[in-house]
């Protein structure tokens, strides 16, 4: 299924940390790629290539009232008309506006039923500006849910800081978000492979990648509202005693969590389960078995506002089967 | 009854034609002139066929640079289409395409006609009325992307669908003020009930929404598993045709209907989702296609089934997409996403 879907790629980030001219470069590369570019009308520079089309960014909210719950409803338009003509690209890149916030363009991919058929999250890929991004950290919230649900950041504009003030900008991204990856740049120049096929949001590569900075309590930066937390316990996890859990918490914190991850040992299962979440909206299924000889240990993560700590590992050790 | 019948049992095999267009089947008119069929493909073009003759070479017009995301019958012949090149365009009988207008980089998303002449073309937020001579009369402005467009059958309302509810514009009125139907969710393929007194929509939420006119009275009809793409009222609006579930669903526009009254389900028990469906123009018949390819009619009434077009060989992704009847009741036309059509002459000989 997962061969005929086309990859989506979201790029994020502030007016002026340099989106655009990543997003050229991507498109100039001589790669033998085509793409179709979903770009908002308030683009800061003109994008060159064949298939561009202006987004509206209309964020829905879904009929169950809840805030946090929400589609990009321009996305599932643009994306159900582009298969109309799939033959004509090899992937999709949607650019949003330096002010969105991530999560209906992620929530997007896990909900609507057209979208999923058809199209598969790839990463979101989300351009900062190393001199000014304390700055916007202080300022707004939206910088912080962009580094929240980035799975790769571009630390842009190396050029205009030094080496100290580098490392404290990516002290205070890995506080936030340990586990994306994170490349320096100079105007947006990072490989194409990096950004593009990544394959993020697949469950196979939930967690494949070990956090950058363990955030563990005496590392904590407390100047951001958003962090992220990860646990590990060594028992089983009893799938039924996980599945309360997690419902409620995501029904009643959902709101507060923008990603949660997991890979679980079930008793007596030889795969993995993997999980993961946006807000409320989760999505988990068996991956590839645990490799022979390594422990099987379930880990969690999240990232979010308020996230209580003990509580929250309390829980996830109550999961596993008694011993 | 996949298992049980044979090709030969089908319909196609002994009163029409298919044909391996290459793209998606976005969109089938019938010209009223009753001489043409246009199929609308993802590749730009339309193709035409000429009714005195199924079987000769259907003609290519190239109509769009890019996809073509719409099309219906124009008013007075000839097919109506709306594409992602912002442009909206007329394919007339003889094959001719001609630009009515085009409206920059914004894609043209929905189209509809009246007889009357009287055109709408959906374009982001915006209902474009366009006049039998070519001329943009008006643009009727919507607060979200329109998601369905329909007129009634008199041509006097024009229809639009959108982010929590439907406007309903009179289309030669001196001030364009809507009257606003509203219902949270996001709303899209939309339909007028032939004698103008509902309106119904297709939701995000695999639900139907539906107003009745007279007093605003709402009507919540759910239980799809998957969205509806395709609405479709029986000739005298007794009957709502669906596609979104595992059969073809039927909503009763009678007898206090469909408030409290549960669906008729007609065709089901393959465990394959109905994705279009169009009833006959003048019979208590429904055409429907299948996720699988499989097209059937169905005798509301009876329950009759009689095959017209057996399931693809892809597995996936040749589902039906579009269906259409001439306004004589004579032809029909389908379509699929992996570009397989078919065109059935069932005028009794
Ligand atoms: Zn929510």
């Amino acid at each position: 299924m997962s061969d005929t879907t086309v990859p989506v790629t979201v790029l994020t980030g502030y007016l002026g940390a340099g989106k655009t001219t990543l997003l050229n470069r991507i498109l100039t590369e001589n790669h033998g790629k085509k793409f179709a570019v979903v770009i908002n009308e308030f683009g800061e520079l003109g994008v060159d290539n064949d298939l561009v089309v202006d987004a509206d960014e209309e964020v829905f909210e879904m009929n169950n009232g809840c805030i946090c719950c929400t589609v990009r409803g321009d996305l599932i338009r643009i994306l159900g008309g582009l298969m109309k003509r799939r033959d004509r690209f090899d992937g999709i890149i949607v650019e949003t506006t330096g002010l969105a916030d991530p999560a209906p363009v992620a929530q997007t991919f896990f909900v609507d039923e057209d979208v999923k058929r058809a199209t598969r999250l790839d990463s979101i890929v989300t351009v900062v500006d190393a001199k000014h991004l304390s700055a916007r950290l202080n300022d707004s919230s939206e910088a912080e849910e962009q580094i929240a649900f980035a799975d790769l950041l571009v630390l842009n504009k190396m050029d205009l800081v030094s080496e100290e003030e580098a490392e404290a900008v990516e002290r205070r991204i890995r506080a936030i978000n340990p586990y994306a990856e994170i490349r320096r740049a100079t105007k947006s120049d990072v490989p194409i492979e990096a950004v593009i096929g990544r394959d993020s949001f697949k469950l196979e590569r939930i967690l494949e990648r070990e956090p950058e900075f363990l955030s563990g309590e005496d590392h904590h930066e407390h100047d951001s509202e958003v962090n992220s937390v990860s646990f590990e316990v060594s028992r089983p996890v009893d799938p039924e005693k996980f599945n309360a859990w997690m419902s409620d918490l995501l029904a009643t914190k959902g709101q507060d969590l923008l990603r949660t991850k997991g890979i679980l040992a079930y008793p007596g299962e030889d795969r993995r389960f993997a999980f993961q979440a946006v807000h409320m909206i989760a999505d988990g299924d068996f991956i590839g078995p645990w490799k022979e000889g390594d422990a099987r240990k379930s880990k969690i993560v999240f990232i979010g506002r308020d996230l209580n700590r003990p509580q929250l590992r309390r829980g996830f050790e109550a999961c596993q089967v008694d011993s | 009854m996949s298992t049980a019948v044979s090709e030969s049992d089908f319909l196609l095999a002994h009163r029409g034609v298919g044909q391996d267009l290459g793209a998606w089947v976005v969109g089938i008119a019938f010209g009223r002139e009753g001489r043409s069929v246009g199929f609308a493909l993802g590749d730009g073009t339309v193709r035409l066929a000429a009714l005195a003759d199924i079987r000769a070479d259907w003609t290519v017009v190239e109509a769009h640079r890019g996809a073509v995301l719409a099309a219906c019958a124009d008013g007075k012949d000839g097919v109506l289409t709306g594409g992602d090149d912002g442009r909206l365009m007329r394919v007339a009988p003889d094959g001719t395409a001609v630009e009515l207008a085009k409206y920059g980089s914004k894609w043209v998303e929905h189209v509809a006609a009246h007889e009357s002449g009287i055109r709408a073309a959906a374009v982001a937020k915006a209902v474009h009325i366009v006049s039998a001579k070519g001329e943009t009369e008006k643009s009727l402005a919507h607060p979200s992307s329109v998601g369905g467009l329909a007129f009634d059958a008199k041509g006097k309302r024009v229809a639009a669908s959108h982010y929590n509810g439907a406007s309903l514009w009179f289309v030669a009125a001196k001030e364009d003020k809507p009257r606003l139907l509203e219902w949270k969710g996001s709303h899209h393929a939309i339909a007028i009930s032939p004698d103008g007194t509902h309106v119904v929509t297709a939701m995000q939420e695999q639900a139907l929404h539906g107003w009745r006119l007279a007093d605003g009275q709402h009507m919540r009809m759910s239980g799809y598993p998957t969205k509806t793409r395709s609405l479709s009222f029986t000739a005298k609006g007794k009957w709502l045709a669906t596609s979104g579930a595992e059969a073809v669903v039927l909503w009763p526009f009678f007898g206090g209907g469909p408030m409290g009254k549960a669906p008729t389900e007609l065709a089901g028990g393959d465990g394959v989702m109905c994705t279009a469906v169009a009833c006959h123009p003048q019979h208590e018949v429904v055409a429907a296609g299948f996720e699988d390819g499989l097209v059937l009619l169905v005798e509301i009434g009876s329950g009759k089934v009689v095959p017209v077009a057996p399931p693809g060989r892809a597995p996936a992704g040749n589902g039906v997409s579009s269906l259409a009847w001439n306004p004589a009741g004579t032809h029909l036309a389908f379509g699929t996403e992996a570009g397989s059509a078919g065109l059935l002459d069932l005028a009794k000989r």
